[in-house]
């Protein structure tokens, strides 16, 4: 691979200052038209899936090839500024805002740069949206296996940098086990290979580093994935069920049998309701408490036998009924319900709120009675829809933010919610990422000293804190952020004062992100 | 585990009040609600994927109707007006949006909203002027076919710029397929049709209307006529217009409760979308929703009305046809087999898949003579894809879609014709006598 290089006529040299500067320095780069300064048109670049958090940046660059956004990164360095790069805007903990700083979107990077079917693998650049790689794919009897539920939408680029997961990663892994190699532009403007494409290198995983790294470590300008064969055989079940309960307890009486589905999602009441209602409606039963919706592959003799196992588990369990879907297409419509569930639930009310948090999955029971409990204490009504095979909960409130006493409420809810899953000996986050959304929640789970172990981490690949600042870790628990002024387009103080090395303590594992 | 947790504030800010009240947009607030900006219908907006600025994705521009109501941006402002002006209105983010975000009547109401801080583009105040008059409308579309009829629109296809689009465009429409008269043996027992003329249709697709009365005729329709029928509204109602589309609706409404049809044939996917949502287009004039309402409730595009009836078959056809389906029938009618089925009648047309037949092809009613760069961006994969198909006619049922794609193919230089799929059964139906 030949990393892209910025030609030295790209890399406009002198200081600026003014944001007219900048823009007309960026528009010579990118063109007039993919720089936007007006803050009419930034507007929209102010928040992400989630749109309770805005913040407006102060300008947006949209680079056309990887040598543009090499040129803009470089001009970025030497003027000493702070930048958020970002993907298709649908990550759900407003990882990607810029608070008057610039904005990098990588979007119009979507060229598939190579597929390489003999060795299964891709190279893409980060703006192509996820389902396109799919489409791209599929016919050579291939596909990405992280599915996240915005496949629609978002892009491999924003995927690296959230480590995102999905249904079928309960099977296959999250981005981090799918992703072989990057090459990377450092904020500093330093061009890296993390990884390799012909398998593990010798050394530290810095590739591993950088998945899931949420913008702080770089952009990543190629990216070669790995590509898994279609299975012979998938099967899909939808099993329904009167309780909530009592499907939660069949979640981990199917993992205790020793299947590993290619997927386990959960969906309750609510949640059925809002998608039966919406354009997505799969036929799931409006009547249930919660659905399964289970997924088999492999070889076909393998999943016929675990199809009997799983659907016995189920009845046992006291579902109502189990349906295997017949054809792709009854299929397809089971997975869209389940997929689209999160948009559909602007029905319901004004505004959204969403949660990603992770527990132990023989928790489930206990962790869902607890939500029930406190939706009902404080009179909101929780949408339940998740990977229940890994334990990854996504607790959905749909509120009106116009009505303060119903906010308050929601929020006291949310707080509840969160407090249980840690208590149950949970993470903060499954896949959705830190972000601004849950930069509050870190100190509750991390130590001071792994948070510091963080930051330092972090100064390997941005030593001056301008790649997404004041995201995933709280500023005050980076001694060295003091030096950045928290967002303004000039950094008033020379950058990062040199840490002190520490020792690390030992910190019992985590659920890895997913 | 210890810490406290946060007392973070609560993300959503309350709407500090309406920045336009008793404005068409502010009475859209619950559809601007309904977005919870997931970003799904971002890959389904042509606009979005190629201009690559959020401002013209369904999510931005909801975002900036939602601005405008909250103040932070203004209506006057010039590049909130660039992007909601370059808005297609295909809808193609409707069948995507888990929200059931209502899109193309936020459109409208922004649009009307707007309206009211800065004046509609000349050439497309000329043209909304022209088509809601008669006396003038007439006049416009016997020019027209006229000059149709002369060499003139072929000789000027070819000069850069809207002239030499609207030459094309005109210069298309004469390019029908070639078919002997037959006499449709009429028996009416599946019920009495009329069909709305159309201006455009009316006026430069006579042949498709002649064929349309024919094919339905054919299929055991009993047809009526109506007379006292307009311009159906919708590019007044898509320009934000909507006086002028309510009074234009107005009228048909009483037109086709006059006649006593039970259903309403309509041959122009954008006519058949608006006379369809004439409810929702009256539902503030208590003396007409209902009425609106019931005469919309009858509005079939006419492959829906060919489709229930079969439709039977013709004579054999042996030509290589592609479709591609227009945006109003497939996105805001969500009407996407019916054509097919029309098609599937003739015996010996050979039905090749079109590449992406689901993206607009940037007719958008006169957006292409108001944003001709941006419709020919949009146009330019879907002539591509026409060329790959080899296939000689591209069926489409939109008079709009008809010209752009037909106007197109001839500055290309591609050898296809585009057509409306009723032509390709009424041929079948001449081939077999009847």
């Amino acid at each position: 691979m030949t990393p892209p290089q910025a030609s030295p006529a790209q890399t406009p040299s002198s200081t600026v200052s003014t944001q007219s500067a900048v823009a007309e320095r960026l528009a010579e780069i990118v063109g007039e038209r993919h720089v936007l300064s007006r803050q009419s048109e930034l507007l929209v670049y102010n928040s992400d899936g989630l749109p309770g958090y805005r913040r407006q940046p102060k300008l947006a660059v949209f680079p056309g090839s990887g040598e543009e956004a090499v040129a803009v990164v470089r001009f970025l360095a030497k003027q000493g500024l702070p930048f958020v790069p970002r993907g298709a805007g649908t990550g759900l903990s407003g990882g990607a805002l810029a608070d008057d700083i610039v904005v990098i979107g990588l979007h119009r990077l979507k060229k598939i740069i190579s597929l390489d079917v003999e060795n299964r693998r891709a190279t893409v650049e980060p703006g192509v949206v996820n389902l396109r790689l799919n489409k791209h794919v599929a016919p050579h009897g291939l596909l990405y296996a992280p599915d996240p539920s915005s496949e629609a939408a978002c892009t491999i680029g924003g995927n690296v940098a959230e480590n995102a997961g999905g249904p079928h990663c309960l099977k296959y892994g999250v981005t981090l086990n799918h992703v072989l190699a990057m090459t990377v532009i450092l904020p500093s403007g330093e061009i890296v290979e993390l990884g390799s494409k012909v398998g593990e290198r010798d050394g530290y995983d810095l590739r591993g580093a950088f998945i899931g790294s949420e913008g702080c470590f770089g952009l990543a300008l190629e990216i070669t994935v790995k590509l898994t064969p279609k299975p012979q055989t998938v099967r899909t079940l939808l099993a329904d069920f009167m309780s909530v309960d009592a499907a939660a307890h069949v979640t981990s009486a199917i993992i205790a049998s020793g299947i590993v589905p290619a997927a386990l999602e959960f969906m309750d009441g609510p949640t059925i309701r809002v998608v039966e209602d919406s354009i997505y409606a799969a036929g799931y039963p409006r009547d249930a408490e919660a659905i399964l919706l289970i997924e088999l592959d492999g070889l076909e003799a393998g999943v016929a036998a675990d199809l009997e196992t799983v659907r016995r588990v189920c009845l046992d369990g006291a579902a109502r009924n189990v349906k295997v879907a017949r054809d792709e297409a009854e299929r397809m419509k089971l997975w869209q319900g389940r997929k689209k569930a999160f948009g559909a639930m602007g029905r319901l009310a004004p505004h959204l709120i969403v949660q990603d948090a992770v527990i132990p999955r023989t928790k489930l029971p206990e962790v869902l009675a607890t939500i029930h409990a406190i939706s009902e204490k404080y009179g909101v009504v929780v949408c339940n829809v998740f990977h229940a095979g890994d334990g990854n909960l996504h607790p959905n409130i749909a509120y009106s933010a116009d009505d303060p006493a119903e906010s308050e409420r929601v929020h006291k809810a949310m707080i509840e919610i969160m407090r249980a899953c840690i208590d149950a000996g949970g993470s903060i986050t499954g896949e959705h990422g830190v972000g601004l959304d849950k930069m509050g929640y870190m100190e509750a789970i991390f130590s001071e000293t792994s948070l510091n172990a963080m930051c330092e981490l972090r100064s390997v690949f941005d030593p001056e804190r301008r790649s997404n600042p004041g995201k995933v870790v709280p500023v005050h628990a980076c001694k060295e952020w003091r030096a950045v002024s928290g967002g303004r387009l000039r950094i008033a103080e020379p950058p990062a004062e040199v840490h002190e090395p520490r020792p690390l303590e030992a910190e019992p594992a985590r659920p890895s992100a997913r | 585990m210890t810490a406290a947790l946060p007392a973070d504030p609560l993300p959503h800010d309350p709407m500090p009040g309406c920045a336009l009240p008793g404005t068409p947009l502010a009475d859209a607030l619950p559809g601007i609600n309904a977005c919870v900006h997931c970003g799904f219908c971002l890959q389904a907006c042509p606009t979005y994927l190629n201009l690559e600025d959020e401002n013209d994705s369904p999510r931005g521009r909801i975002f900036l109707m939602r601005s405008l109501l909250e103040g932070t941006v203004k209506p006057d402002d010039p590049s909130v007006q660039q992007h909601i002006d370059q808005c297609l209105g295909c809808r193609a983010c409707e069948p995507v949006c888990p929200s059931g975000v209502p899109y193309g009547q936020l459109l409208e109401a922004t649009r009307a909203t707007l309206r009211e801080s800065r004046p509609t583009p000349f050439l497309a105040r000329l043209i909304l002027f022209v088509f809601a008059r008669e006396w003038l409308l007439r006049p416009a579309m016997f020019f027209s076919r006229i000059l149709a009829a002369t060499p003139i629109p072929t000789l000027l296809s070819g000069i850069n710029g809207r002239l030499g689009f609207a030459m094309a465009m005109l210069a298309s429409t004469g390019r029908s397929i070639e078919r002997s008269r037959y006499r449709p043996v009429r028996h009416g027992e599946r019920g009495k049709v009329a069909m709305l003329r159309g201006c455009v249709m009316d006026g430069l697709f006579n042949t498709t209307n002649r064929a349309t009365e024919r094919v339905l005729a054919v299929n055991g329709y009993a047809m009526l006529d109506a007379p006292g029928q307009r311009c159906c509204g919708a590019l007044h109602a898509h320009a934000g217009d909507l006086a002028t589309a309510r009074s234009l609706a107005r009228r048909n409404i009483a037109a086709f409760e006059r006649s006593g049809a039970q259903f309403i044939a309509v041959n122009a996917a954008g006519c058949g979308a608006i006379m369809k949502e004439y409810g929702h287009l009256l539902k503030d004039d208590p003396e007409w929703h209902e009425r609106a309402a019931r005469v919309g409730a009858r509005v079939r595009d006419v492959s829906e009305l060919l489709a229930a009836a079969g439709p039977r078959e013709g004579g054999p056809l042996p030509i290589r046809v592609t479709y591609d389906a227009p945006c109003h029938l497939q996105h805001a009618q969500r009407v996407t087999q019916a054509p097919l089925t029309v098609l599937a009648a003739i015996p010996g047309l050979e039905l090749v898949p079109l590449h992406d037949s689901d993206q607009c092809c940037g007719s958008a009613g006169i957006y292409n003579l108001i944003e001709p760069d941006t419709s020919d961006a949009v146009l330019a994969p879907k002539l591509a894809n026409i060329r790959a198909t080899g296939a000689p006619w591209v069926a489409t049922g939109n008079a709009g879609c008809l010209m752009q794609i037909g106007a197109g193919l001839i500055r290309a230089e591609i050898s296809a014709r585009s057509i409306h799929p009723v032509d390709l059964l009424d041929a079948s139906y001449a081939a077999l006598g009847q």
